[in-house]
């Protein structure tokens, strides 16, 4: 399991190794801040491997989350008892009506951001 | 800089003295002086490092015989001198805030409570909180699984024990809360709906509808007017703490205010005292926390000997409106600014330079669908590469009906100011949101000054560590203000309030000698200097930053602040005055100064701190920063508390 993510980790490195811009007076060489950031708790020690296929993992989750919550967009939603408004997605009672604030990992209300 | 700041590690098994004006590379460490009956407590900061810091604290009032240090139980009294007010109270709590209010309901059942705000008591950080609050409240949900969050989100810098103690004490903290009445919303099986936000690998986040800050902030204020021990001082700014010191111990008697209605000092003695103050968003221009924020607690922390940790993470937001972009100007500054949400570049929208170059393919294969801090970080580049105010996000290309219905409150907002998203690019800057560092926190929000303890934003607690995972703050508001609840009562109950304490300080005065001319012109240039502070920490430490540049704002806030401060004084500003404007800018500066400073210690980019002369993580560096206080002899006014530190004499 550990390797064919380290091997995922790999093939996004080598995606994405063309030249990038560095940063303002940076000498490094130009790794792109993903790519970097992969490296980087990479070449840390080996216990934190797991954290790492973990991060990819969950990263794509939220990919997945987001096209799934996308589709719920425009589906209609019901008045409960009381009048309070239930999601016919997710079951919630009295929550934000239009799509889920979290599908793109913010907390968002009609394109305003509150949370991160 | 007068202070001195230590990339503290190793194995350090002394006791530590402060480290008084040394150099910035290394702490020095000198072997504490031990009292009888002392006991030695530990603020530990694992971080897979072994215990490096340790600090012997003496409960003082323990060893002493002398029968005068009883304690006087729950007796409120009030002074009324010539020269202005003094309260006595067993416990003093600054800000009101979730920590504040969740921490004054606790220990109002031992003792009398003090709690100071300096405006509204609704005006806080938490109010604006509208996302929501995470714990582990699901049965396939683990507290293994969301420390594991919070510490790569923390970039590995977290405290594991602070990460340990939140995560598994959140999901009581939130029961509480509900049965203190805060509602949060549910599913149709009657359990509480959880959300899943950024970073988290399972469903935990606790809200309510889109305004959870607001409605937690609800609920614990209506149980505090309710409570008969709790005395609400709201229209208090807070001047400095007042401490003596005992030996090689800074003691924490109280705190001066200032009534910023009757234009009164008032004088707080107390057993113990709360800062829950908040964060520090306004030593940048654009910021989404309210004015209130102007770091007035890490601040008088500092001054007050306390121990600051990790300032140079500083969250921002990559895109939030960008006043100077719409093309009707907002007729007020806008005070906290308005995010536009990921799901803006989630569906499509495309960010340019003000040459309409799209940038971020040039940064990141996933252009702009690329992690927010790489969106951030190239953002940043590109406004100071090219010395502009905003970039564009643009939306246009998508289905009006879409846009509209998606982010009807952009739309508003920006065609309220001349500016249709369905055909116009929206004008977006980054903002500073929160503050991971803070005044460094032990397990129960202890400080290393005694009997002053932190919780909320204003600590560092360890539980952030490089990077705050979302909804993560209010849930270390509501852990750390309940866990500093006991060791408050303890302090409490075995000190004694010294009825003639209040004379040992100086009194903050109120600048009325100076006429009314004069104090306007100190206003005007106060307002000038606080937008040039701003300036200079948007431009020098930013998101991405450089020894350079980091070097280059420690010289701009230096002398910036000479130059106000010469103002100040020629015009008549006696040491010991006092005003709101002017006490927020002493604040600032303040924090600026511990910011540039940590920032400039770390020599690695780690979570919210990247350095383009050290862009990568550096595994010998997981490591907090941290900022010892400065020695007294050196320092501007803003480094000082402003009376004199009086000696306190030994018991030993």
């Amino acid at each position: 399991m550990a390797k064919t993510s380290l091997s995922r980790l790999f093939a996004s490195l080598s995606e994405h190794s063309i030249a990038k811009p560095s940063f303002t007076g940076s000498r490094s060489e130009s790794v792109t801040r993903s790519a970097y950031n992969s490296v980087t708790r990479f070449v840390c020690s080996s216990a934190q491997e797991t954290h790492l296929i973990r991060e990819e993992r969950s990263n794509e989750g939220d990919r997945e989350a987001a096209k799934e919550n996308l589709e719920s967009v425009n589906k209609e939603e019901d008045e409960g008892e009381d009048g309070d408004h239930v999601n016919k997605e997710t079951g919630e009672v009295g929550g934000p009506k239009g799509p889920e604030p979290t599908r793109y990992g913010d907390w968002e209300r009609n394109g305003r951001c509150s949370d991160f | 800089m007068a202070a001195s700041i230590a990339y503290v590690g190793g194995h350090l098994q002394y006791g530590v003295n402060f480290c008084m004006g040394q150099s910035y590379k290394q702490a020095i460490w000198v072997p504490s002086v031990t009292f009888n009956g002392c006991l030695q407590r530990e603020l530990s900061w694992s971080c897979g490092v072994s215990k490096f810091l340790q600090i012997r604290k003496c409960n003082l009032f323990r060893s002493r015989t002398n029968e005068n240090w009883k304690s006087f139980g729950t007796v409120i009294t009030s002074a009324y001198l010539r020269d202005g007010s003094t309260k006595y109270f067993d416990f003093a709590v600054v800000g009101s805030g979730v920590a504040g209010l969740r921490y004054a309901l606790e220990v109002a059942k031992h003792g009398s409570v003090a709690i100071i705000t300096k405006a509204e008591p609704h005006e806080s950080n938490t109010n604006y909180a509208q996302g929501g609050v995470s714990a582990v409240l699901c049965p396939s949900d683990s507290v293994e699984s969301h420390m594991q969050d919070t510490i790569v989100a923390g970039a590995y810098l977290c405290d594991e024990e602070s990460v340990k103690v939140v995560c598994t004490e959140g999901p009581d903290r939130i029961r509480e809360l509900i049965a203190m009445g805060a509602s949060f919303d549910h599913g149709d099986d009657g359990n509480l709906h959880l959300a899943r936000e950024g970073g988290h690998s399972h469903h935990r986040i606790v809200h309510a509808a889109d305004m959870t800050g607001r409605e937690i902030e609800r609920a614990l204020l209506e149980a505090v007017v309710n409570d008969p021990n709790i005395s609400v001082f709201k229209h208090h700014f807070a001047i400095d703490l007042l401490t003596s010191q005992d030996g090689s111990d800074t003691v924490c008697h109280g705190i001066d205010a200032l009534n910023t209605e009757t234009q009164e000092v008032v004088r707080f003695i107390s057993k113990v005292t709360l800062l829950a103050s908040g964060g520090a968003g306004h030593i940048y221009p654009s910021t989404t926390n309210p004015l209130v924020a102007t770091g007035d607690g890490m601040a008088m922390a500092h001054r007050a000997q306390a121990v600051i940790s990790n300032m140079e993470f500083v969250q921002f937001h990559p895109t939030a409106l960008a006043d100077e972009g719409l093309p009707i100007k907002p007729k007020k500054t806008r005070e906290n600014s308005f995010l536009i949400t990921e799901a803006v570049r989630g569906d499509g929208g495309i960010l340019y330079n003000l040459s309409m170059e799209r940038f971020m393919p040039l940064y990141d294969g996933r252009a702009e669908l690329a992690p927010r801090d790489v969106v951030a970080r190239s953002i940043d580049d590109q406004l100071k590469k090219r010395n502009e105010k905003y970039v564009l996000l643009d939306i246009s290309h998508k289905p009006r009906e879409k846009i509209l219905s998606h982010f009807p409150n952009i739309a508003n907002e920006c065609l309220q100011h001349g500016l249709d998203i369905t055909q116009q690019p929206i004008p977006v800057v980054p903002a500073a949101h929160y503050m991971c560092g803070g005044v460094r926190a032990g397990l129960q929000g202890e400080t290393n000054v005694h009997g002053l303890y932190v919780a909320g934003e204003v600590a560092c607690t360890g539980l952030h560590g490089a990077n705050r995972l979302a909804s993560n703050s209010l849930l270390e508001a509501l852990v750390f203000a309940r866990r500093a609840v006991q060791p408050s009562i303890n302090h409490m109950k075995s000190s004694s309030l010294d009825l003639s304490a209040s004379s040992l300080w100086t009194r903050p005065l109120v600048p009325k000698s100076l006429g009314s001319d004069v104090m306007h012109k100190i206003l005007r240039i106060t307002r000038e200097v606080r937008k040039e502070l701003q300036s200079i920490m948007w431009k020098y430490v930013g998101i991405v930053r450089s020894t350079s540049r980091l070097q280059e704002a420690e010289q701009k806030i230096g002398k910036l602040e000479a130059k106000w401060e010469t103002y100040l004084f020629e015009h008549g500003w006696q040491q010991t005055m006092v005003a709101l404007e002017a006490c927020e800018m002493r604040n600032l500066f303040c924090c600026a100064k511990l910011v540039v400073s940590s920032a400039l210690a770390r020599h690695e980019s780690r979570g919210l701190h990247y350095m383009t002369d050290f862009p990568h993580l550096e595994e010998s560096k997981r490591l907090p920063t941290v900022i010892f206080p400065s020695s007294h002899t050196t320092g501007t006014w803003s480094s000082r508390q402003l009376h004199q530190q009086p000696i306190v004499k030994s018991m030993v």
